[in-house]
């Protein structure tokens, strides 16, 4: 039930209908900024996997509202915003559009290229249109700008500070022919910063319109309402949660340059007045290859996990953030200093999630799930066809969710700290050479519990040029993914070259140069699971089995169940004598 | 069939609804006669035949009499939602057995960890491989293995799966596997039911297709077994008139049709109301409009330009869409059919106005349904709904509602908007429900946004055409938040939807895959392609009655600039695309691109598909101009109504609909009709149309 206090702010009573009203213009509007990424978009990456994001700010930089895109960007824009504040608070003009990827000043990595367009009432500025879009190459010394084991930025790509690319109006040919000269697929490239900029004249139009109809003044004191809102929410809740202090470790496998295992870890500590603190001091050290997540992806990471577990639904806004705390020392692989590199820190930030997850799992223990298969997979594979034309093709392989307290995980899903899509092996298959020979659940990864995690997914391709470099970034094969009050860890991460001939394990993370006909195959972790093995109704174990999710094998080892091999009707007898002897 | 071109007799429009069962009969002369009855959820067409029966019987229509019937039906949707169809078996190139269950990956909504992806339509032990493969340039990369095939089906029909659906990788450029499959399936099992990708949608993307496919596999049995009860039923009244059904892009097809390619009418309720807008604005000098249907869970929103309705050429069908956000791939069941693109969210008349733990109010997407109904009702419904607001605002008859068959409880709506609203947020009844109302609108002109806003058009070009039981009663302020000047408010918006069905033409869209960059682009193939479609339209409308004159086919190209993903729709002149034609294509793609995304470049632009809209008028459809209704006028009187916020309540003039004639009277006004009520604040005019349609003109 609301409390009419919360709606009143000290100063002035707001209308609680207009405020609504607001609310729902300015989701609409991001919404619409999205849709026109999609409907204008070249890459597979943005226009299929719809790895972007679409946001508004206000003139102060502040986020007042994110389309449903990609949570991991959701806490990047304040940082980036800023920088843009700083470097060009007195040189905006109408017309100008900025973009920048630089991790240092407030970026995510090299392939995430920022947009902001700042709206303008005659010549007041009154906001930004910001669109992020994961480009599928900024150039450097792999194709795909992703590879993990570059050990400084500069061997990444093309480094954009915060530049103006449209001036009053104008396009700037100096920073578009910087950009075409140095990536590998500028179609492409140029083309989905089209799709950007489409979007953002989108954000702009429709702003206006909202300035135009409420008045400027009227709007600015929603706007802060608003983030209030969402502030009073999230602390309202976070004021229920028992005061403590919470730690939680977790790792990735390596570096891949070095087998040392990586560690994250955090202290959350709740305080009385609903606010939080993160702090991830004892995490690893800056690492030498390209896990490390600047502070901004770090911020963003843990504000999403926090958000994942709420119940309330606030708007997807800065409110939120001022309840979050982050606190991670300079020097280490959630803080790095220059020069180093970042480009596959994604990877960094789904560990990051499962590490907040594993300490509010003690808080929340009825809102948190074991962990998931650890993040996507990427495959980049990169090469020139016999006519000379190059191919880049960046493919990201998600993913299962970890078994809920009530329920069983998720198989083919999103990790949730994105809100990714999969590429059709059908458009794949049109547009590079290359051939997908499966894309299915993988029975018998999924971790064991009273609920089941889900199961991983395999993809397997074979390359039908002559050659192509093959850079493959995954995890979860040291550590699997965990299981909670009980469940079972999942299968680990398995990557295999040429399956079906001398079938060679691989690392997790590796370079490999592709001959014609070669084949790799990926297999993803799949999720932990939640409760007592022993404990799942054996009718969901015999289901699972008839579907050929577990084999009866699985089913025994796993769960005690026993089942007929032919009928895979569950042998009820049985089952109770081996569960007996098993506890 | 030749009666379709001389055809005089009674025509017969149904909508099958949840609730109720519209059933519209329009008699030579254009008299309507309307009934509605309750619904037959088990048994969808016993509620037809007998109300029909009992409609023709009163009016003392032969059955012989009746030359058609066309109907909306939620068979389909229902069928999908309860999962009440078929055993399906699916057949997959090896290694892609579970393309169906992986889908597109994507959540519905960000940071929610407790949601559940919809659960496939076959199960993983029904999807089974073959050994087959077609590579990308649709050579045979692997021979399809016969001893695989019938293994899969063996294994299938042991388990007692009565229908299966076969989609292979790359099919959609070379159907050889999945055809001989499909033999292979019916030479073994006569009785087996078995649909391919190839015929339903032979289309790229393996998930899309797929899914498509499915889905009409897994509709076959249960939407023939309906129609020939309901052919069957219709017989036993003495009706042999042909059955038709309303397909999800708003045509009409053949019941014989609709059992063979079911999926295609899964959207077929939602897309009569639109189709019927569409005539009913042409005939109405209002071309461009936004068809707006108000009922009591949701309300759903549509454009119509030059008279055409708008089409999708996917959606994913799903329970309880809140949100017109249609980036959004999750949750549903992805159908890659033409539609009609419809908005929808959830509110409606039913919808609950609840205040969120952050102080916000907020109204749906819950709904208090029709039973127990909003608090008014007096059906034990505790919590207020927008319906409640009206009632307490005076929009609506606080003793009745319209039709004056259920009777209401003002004290009710009262209680509940005081005890769940007012008082949490420190309000007066009336602002709380004011409120209510306001949240109400704003959410449904989010649906009339996202299918105008979000495609570069501006609403306040357009007409809205305002229908379903509660679409007049919000059709004003709606326009008002969208600065839309103008509002048609259709005769009988009650069952406009069965109405529209009425007016609907044959419409059969083809389309053919023609890659190929502008630039480049072979005349001479893209004229024999060209000439194949036409030929193919004219001579399906020709077996379907329908002589030259009646005959409209219309080109369209998808084009869009190299390398993306979404194609813009543009249509084209003649049969030939030489330079000139290309020109004059690549200016309108750009100009239409500009408008839609506020900039467009020089680059190149290439063409994905033709496509071909082949329409057959169907002489003896509803011609507005004709209708004829008789209704219960009701008495002049006058009652407080609150029209604005802290305006008060103004003493406001309740007149019966034919109170209103071609003079425009200026609001505060109340209509009050057979099937709605039709609120006119002031700053507002009404007035009839030479159809009888009441057109209300807002102040700017």
């Amino acid at each position: 039930m609301g409390d009419p206090n919360l709606l009143m702010t000290p100063a002035a009573p707001l209308d609680p209908i207009t405020l609504a009203v607001v609310k729902s213009a300015l989701d609409a509007i991001v919404d619409e900024m999205a849709y026109t990424v999609i409907r204008t978009a070249r890459s597979e990456i943005v226009k299929d996997v719809m790895d972007y994001s679409a946001a508004l700010c206000d003139a102060g930089g502040r986020m007042v509202a994110q389309a449903k895109t990609i949570a991991q960007h959701l806490g990047a824009v304040p940082d980036a915003m800023a920088t843009v504040l700083r470097l060009f608070h007195d040189d905006l003009h109408p017309g100008d559009a900025l973009i920048m990827n630089d991790p240092y000043e407030g970026g995510m990595h090299l392939p995430d290229v920022f947009m902001f367009l700042p709206v303008f009432v005659e010549t007041r500025l009154e906001g930004f249109a910001v669109v992020i879009a994961h480009q599928t190459d900024m150039g450097g010394r792999v194709a795909g700008s992703n590879a993990s084991d570059s050990t400084e930025i500069y061997q990444e790509g093309l480094r954009i500070p915060v530049v103006k690319l449209y001036e009053r109006g104008v396009p700037s040919r100096s920073v578009l022919r910087i950009i075409e000269k140095n990536v590998r697929v500028p179609d492409r490239v140029l083309g989905d910063l089209g799709a950007q900029y489409a979007a953002c004249r989108v954000g702009e139009r429709e702003y206006l319109k909202l300035l135009g109809r409420y008045g400027e003044a009227t709007v600015r004191v929603y706007v802060d309402a608003l983030l209030d809102y969402a502030e009073r929410l999230t602390r309202n809740e976070i004021r229920t949660w028992p005061r403590g202090r919470y730690t939680f470790t977790d790792y990735l496998d390596s570096d891949g340059l070095s087998d040392d295992p990586v560690p994250l870890t955090v202290a959350i500590t709740v305080h009385e007045d609903g606010h939080l603190t993160c702090d991830y001091t004892g995490s690893s050290l800056q690492v030498r290859a390209a896990l490390n997540s600047t502070l901004s992806f770090t911020k963003s990471c843990t504000y999403l996990s926090v958000r994942s577990v709420l119940r309330q639904d606030a708007p997807n806004n800065a409110g939120v953030f001022r309840c979050i705390d982050v606190v991670a020392p300079e020097g280490t692989i959630l803080n790095p200093r220059l020069p180093g590199a970042c480009a596959a820190r994604a990877l960094t930030g789904y560990r990051l999630l499962d590490v907040m997850l594993g300490a509010l799992a003690q808080i929340v223990p009825d809102r948190v799930p074991a962990a998931g298969e650890g993040g996507n997979t990427v495959l980049s594979i990169g090469g020139y066809r016999p006519d000379g034309r190059p191919f880049v093709i960046v493919d990201m392989i998600c993913g299962a969710w970890g078994a809920r307290p009530d329920k069983d995980g998720i198989e083919a899903i999103t990790n949730p700290s994105q809100n990714m899509s999969n590429t059709p092996v059908e458009v794949l298959e049109a547009q590079h050479p290359i051939r997908i020979d499966e894309y299915a659940l993988v029975p018998d990864s999924c971790g064991a519990g009273r609920w089941r995690g889900g199961l991983g997914l395999a993809r397997q391709y074979t390359l039908l040029n002559a050659e192509a470099s093959l850079q493959l970034r995954s995890d979860r094969m040291r550590f699997p993914p965990w299981g909670l009050a009980g469940g079972r860890p999942a299968r680990p991460t398995r990557n295999v070259l040429n399956p079906a001939g001398e079938a060679r394990a691989m690392p997790a993370k590796f370079f490999h140069l592709l001959r014609a006909g070669e084949t790799i195959r990926h297999e993803q972790a799949g999720g932990g699971g939640f409760g007592d093995p022993l404990a799942r109704d054996p009718g969901l174990v015999a289901a699972d089995a008839r579907n050929e999710k577990i084999a009866l094998e699985y089913a025994r080892r796993e769960h005690g169940v026993v089942l007929d091999p032919v009928t895979l009707k569950v042998d009820a007898d049985a089952t109770r004598r081996l569960r007996e002897v098993r506890s | 069939m030749t009666s379709i071109a001389t055809a005089t007799g009674v025509r017969v429009g149904v909508d099958i609804g949840g609730t109720f069962t519209d059933l519209v009969v329009a008699r030579s002369d254009g008299r309507l006669l309307v009934s509605k009855v309750p619904s037959t959820p088990d048994d969808p067409g016993a509620a037809v035949v007998a109300g029909l029966a009992d409609l023709l019987g009163r009016a003392s229509i032969a059955p012989r009499d009746v030359i058609e019937v066309v109907h909306g039906t939620t068979i389909a949707s229902n069928a999908i939602l309860q999962k009440r169809g078929a055993r399906t078996g699916l057949l997959t190139t090896r290694g892609f057995r579970d393309v169906l269950e992986i889908g597109r990956i994507r959540t519905p909504d960000l940071y929610d960890l407790a949601w559940d992806k919809p659960v496939p339509l076959v199960e993983r032990r029904w999807r089974l491989e073959v050994d087959e493969r077609i590579g990308a340039d649709g050579a045979v990369v692997r021979p399809l293995d016969p001893a695989t095939v019938v293994a899969a089906a063996d294994r299938l029909v042991a388990e007692g799966v009565d229908v299966v659906a076969i989609c292979f990788i790359n099919s959609y450029l070379n159907p050889v596997h999945e055809r001989r499959a499909q033999e292979l399936l019916r030479a073994r099992f006569p009785a087996l039911e078995v649909t391919a990708s190839c015929d339903v949608l032979p289309e790229i993307k393996e998930y899309e297709r797929t899914s498509t496919t499915v889905v009409n596999a897994y509709l076959l049995p249960i939407m023939r077994r309906y129609l020939e009860a309901l052919t069957a039923g219709l017989a036993r009244i003495g009706i042999a008139a042909p059955l038709l059904v309303i397909a999800s892009n708003g045509g009409v097809v053949s019941a014989r049709a609709a059992a063979r390619r079911p999926v295609f009418c899964v959207g077929s309720g939602p897309a009569a109301g639109v189709a019927g807008a569409a005539r009913l604005g042409t005939v109405a000098g209002a071309r461009d409009l936004i068809a707006f249907d108000m009922g009591g869970t949701t309300a759903k929103a549509s454009l119509v330009e030059r008279g055409r309705v708008s089409l999708t050429s996917e959606y994913e069908f799903r329970e309880g869409m809140s949100t017109p956000s249609r980036f959004i791939k999750a949750g549903g069941y992805m159908l890659k059919v033409p539609a009609i693109d419809v908005a929808e969210v959830g509110a409606g008349a039913g919808s609950i106005a609840w205040i969120d733990a952050g102080g916000l109010l907020r109204v749906g997407p819950e709904s208090a349904g029709a039973v127990p109904g909003p608090a008014c009702y007096g059906q034990g419904g505790e919590r207020p709904t927008v319906t409640d607001a009206n009632v307490v605002l005076g929009f609506l008859n606080p003793s009745w509602l319209a039709g004056g068959e259920l009777p209401l409880h003002a004290a009710r709506a009262r209680e509940a908007i005081r005890t769940h609203v007012a008082a949490p947020l420190g309000l007066s009844l009336l602002e709380a429900a004011h409120g209510i109302r306001q949240v109400a609108n704003a959410n449904m002109a989010r649906a009339i946004r996202s299918v105008t806003i979000e495609r570069g058009r501006d609403p306040r070009d357009y007409t809205l055409v305002a229908f379903g039981g509660s679409g007049p009663v919000h059709a004003v302020d709606v326009a008002r938040v969208l600065e839309i000047r103008r509002a048609l408010v259709p005769v009988l918006p009650g069952v406009f939807t069965a109405v529209g069905m009425l007016a609907s033409d044959v419409e059969h869209h083809v389309v053919r895959a023609h890659a190929s960059p502008l630039a480049a682009l072979d005349a001479a193939a893209v004229g024999t392609l060209v000439a194949a479609l036409l030929e193919e339209g004219r001579a399906t409308l020709h077996a379907e009655g329908y002589d030259d004159a009646g005959i409209r086919l219309e080109l369209q190209a998808d084009l869009r600039y190299v390398g993306q993903g979404a194609e813009l729709t543009i249509p084209f002149a003649g049969d030939r695309l030489d330079a000139d034609g290309v020109e004059t294509l690549r200016r309108a793609f750009r100009e239409e691109y500009a408008a839609t995304y506020g900039y467009a470049t020089d680059e190149d632009l290439e063409l994905v598909n033709v496509r071909l809209v082949a329409t057959g008028r169907r002489p003896s459809r509803l011609d507005f101009r004709a209708l004829d209704v008789t209704t219960t006028p009701a008495g002049p009187t006058h009652r407080p109504v609150a029209f604005d916020r802290g305006g008060g309540l103004v003493n406001t003039p309740v007149l019966g609909r034919e109170a209103v004639g071609p003079a425009p009277r200026r609001g505060p006004l109340i209509l009050e009709s057979y099937d709605s009520t039709i609120v006119v604040p002031p700053g507002a005019a009404v007035a009839t149309d030479p159809c009888g349609d009441l057109v209300l003109t807002l102040d700017a």
